[in-house]
């Protein structure tokens, strides 16, 4: 029991890059348990950034409290840095995380299945085992899902042609291998959506990482991005450090000049924008549009946008009492849909949960976030935001934050990425507990 | 066919919007409180009105709840109201009401356009509600408005300022089959900067004004519908609009900005 408070301050410290708030509660002494069991019994849904620092924050808060975390893989695969197994910088094993620290260290109870349902009126949840959890707080952290009916021609079998490896495993290695068969001097194509969705810096990452496997291995092949907007995330310093690396190998179509993709040919590899120009691809990476995950429709706390509004000072859901939501599926803006922000949304919820569980107000929430992207191995850019409740909604701290310098020296931008990976590597530590 | 498809699959969106989705806390927060206000407020609007006291049923906006980019939201516009027998609408106006300069568009329909459906990006300088006016031939009026938030988000900064040659690239998508007195889906997009004439340059100079005043489409010689624009159109117009052609002939689209410079692109129609 001791083990956990012995790490805190080396905690305190990755909370304090979190910026999450739960610290308040760390100075009361929570009182444990109601009715001689448990101060009550908090279910997870998901287990990624957000849902498993939920899961993890929740028994810091307070150890009395149940936590039972529901997630259907042994083995999660994060979606940063799977960008760099494409681009042949990493291999699938330095994303992959498990959930030993959850059960060994914190006494969370790490349930490997699908949650199938939810009841909000009875505060239930079904397993696809078969089992039934009652649950006093419902944490829900679905991640997205991709709109199958977005795209003319696209859906879940497609997709086995044309991967979108928008949530990393296999079709982040479905879409290495395609890669890896091309012949030299091919086309990569990959279709961005319009906002929002996941990751906002994501696809154009993946462009340089493709890039970099392309100059490396296939010096007379191109990048060409079909975008369904006109501007991007980073967008300055992307086109700079692509050009700076690549020179024309990578080319960006925006939505003013025929940019978006309306319709998708997996068969043949061949897309159509909205304007009747159509593209032929070597591979093709379709990033369709997305909603919240769909457990998030069965506890009814999505609205007619697809997404999750929240109570900004909780993130308890705006249509559903007890059930909060954390991570891309909520409603945000303008923290982007980004790990960082779920890890650091989970610790708001986890503080409030707690709180709310003794009769106690949620404290003040505050939130951080940064996005590093690579362009390049050594090559990393980054924007940073700061994120508080005003007038009854988020809003981004002025003055606080902020992005790379556009014309800075290669060494600061090695150093970056020498960031990136003190980044990755402690915000997975700080959610799963992987070591390095 | 699709005419009434799709006005049952707009009336079933807004019963969502209306009922299905609002918990509690949003319908706190939700514009129908004081909707009304939002064109009794605005001059603009006023003048549009004039005097008259608008239907509130039947006009709907199709606007995102929140926006990341205010420089171009994506809007629709439908009708699914009652009129009387051989009325439609005629002119449909779109103010962004806490924009300095409101006025976002005005549509001017007819017979052969008909039918509706329109839709276009707009410029929204911050959190505020955009208003929609319509009036029928026969001399009825609707309005409706709704809240957009805008968050700025500096994960989202834009790259550099890369404006577009005015009048560029005209493009035009449109089916060039339909059969007689269904509604033909027509979407057109044109580079051009759309200068609001409010924004300054790097040295703190004020950038001229510079916009796309006018789009009129014909076919053969009659007007099939026109489009007045103004600045809180975003850059690289895009709309997307119907016509219900009755005759074979040749569509003819014409973008005219404020310099008096055209763009025109063409394409023939055959109708069945």
């Amino acid at each position: 029991m001791s083990q956990p408070w012995n790490r805190l301050s080396r905690r305190q410290l990755l909370k304090g890059l979190g910026g999450a708030s739960a610290l308040p509660l760390l100075g009361a002494m929570p009182s444990l348990a109601i009715g001689g069991q448990h101060a009550g019994h908090v279910v997870v849904v998901g287990g990624g950034f957000g849902g498993a620092t939920a899961a993890k924050y929740l028994k810091r808060a307070n150890p009395a409290i149940k936590v039972t975390l529901v997630e259907p893989a042994e083995v999660f695969y994060t979606c940063p840095f799977s960008n760099l197994f494409l681009g042949g910088l990493r291999d699938m094993r330095s994303i992959a995380h498990n959930y030993d620290e959850l059960r060994q260290r914190y006494d969370v109870d790490v349930i490997h299945a699908l949650a199938e349902d939810i009841d909000a009126d009875t505060h239930k949840v079904r397993l696809s085992t078969g089992d039934t959890l009652h649950y006093d707080r419902l944490v829900l952290s679905p991640g997205v899902d991709m709109r199958w009916d977005a795209l003319d021609g696209y859906d879940e079998a497609t997709a086995e042609k044309a991967p979108h490896a928008w949530k990393a495993g296999h079709q982040t290695t479905l879409l290495k291998q395609q890669l890896e068969a091309m012949e030299d001097g091919g086309t990569f194509i990959m279709v961005a959506p319009d906002n929002p969705y996941r990751c906002p810096p994501g696809p154009y990452e993946r462009a340089g990482m493709v890039a970099h496997y392309f100059k490396e291995h296939k010096p007379s092949s191109k990048v060409l991005i079909l975008d369904a907007k006109d501007n991007f995330s980073k967008q300055g310093l992307f086109t700079a450090g692509w050009q700076h690396l690549y020179g024309d190998r990578i080319e960006w179509v925006g939505l003013s000049n025929d940019g978006r993709v309306t319709r998708v040919d997996a068969d043949n590899l061949e897309v159509e924008t909205e304007f009747g120009t159509r593209h032929r691809a070597d591979v093709l990476n379709v990033i369709p549009p997305q909603k919240a995950g769909w457990i998030a429709d069965r506890a009814g706390v999505t609205d007619s946008s697809g997404w999750v509004p929240v109570k900004p000072d909780t993130f308890e859901s705006q249509q559903v009492n007890d059930i909060y939501v954390v991570g891309d599926a909520t409603v945000a803006a303008p923290m982007p849909k980004s790990g960082f922000c779920a890890n650091a949304q989970a610790k708001v919820v986890a503080a409030a949960i707690a709180s709310s569980l003794e009769q106690q107000p949620a404290p003040t929430a505050y939130w951080a976030n940064t996005c590093y992207s690579l362009v390049g191995p050594n090559y990393g850019i980054s924007v940073a935001g700061v994120y508080r409740v005003t007038d009854g909604a988020i809003a981004e701290v002025a003055g606080a934050g902020g992005i790379s310098p556009a014309d800075a020296p290669d060494t600061v931008r090695a150093l970056e990425a020498e960031y990136a990976v003190g980044w990755y590597n402690a915000i997975c530590q700080d959610t799963w507990g992987t070591q390095v | 066919m699709s005419h009434s498809y799709r006005i049952k699959t707009a009336l079933s969106r807004r019963k969502v919007l209306q009922h299905g989705v609002a918990g509690l806390g949003l319908l706190l927060l939700s514009p129908f409180a004081w909707a009304s206000g939002a064109w009794q407020q605005l001059d603009a609007a006023q003048q549009v009105l004039n005097g008259a006291t608008p239907i509130t049923q039947g006009l709907t906006l199709d606007l995102p709840h929140v926006s990341e980019d205010g420089s171009a939201v994506p809007l629709g516009i439908q009708f699914n109201g009652d009129l009387a027998d051989g009325d439609y609408l005629t002119d449909i106006h779109l103010f962004a009401a806490g924009n300095p300069q409101p006025e976002i568009a005005t549509f001017r329909l007819n017979e052969l356009s008909r039918y509706p459906d329109i839709a276009t990006r707009v410029r929204l300088n911050e959190t505020q509600h955009v208003v929609a006016i319509a009036k029928s031939h026969q001399g009825q009026t609707f309005a409706v408005s709704q809240e957009v938030r805008i968050t700025v988000s500096g994960c989202l900064m834009r790259g550099e300022d890369n404006q577009p040659e005015p009048l560029t690239n005209p493009r035009v998508s449109v089916n060039q089959q339909v059969a007689a007195g269904d509604a033909l889906e027509v979407r057109t997009l044109i580079n051009h900067p759309m200068e609001t004439g409010l924004r300054e340059d790097s040295n703190g100079e004020r950038l001229p004004r510079h916009i796309i005043e006018q789009f009129t489409v014909r076919l053969g010689d009659e007007v099939a519908f026109e489009a007045e624009l103004h600045q809180s159109i975003s850059a690289n117009p895009y709309l997307r609009f119907h016509l219900t052609p009755h005759q074979s002939g040749e569509l003819v689209f014409e973008w005219q900005d404020d310099q008096d410079k055209q763009a025109r692109h063409t394409s023939e129609l055959s109708v069945s």
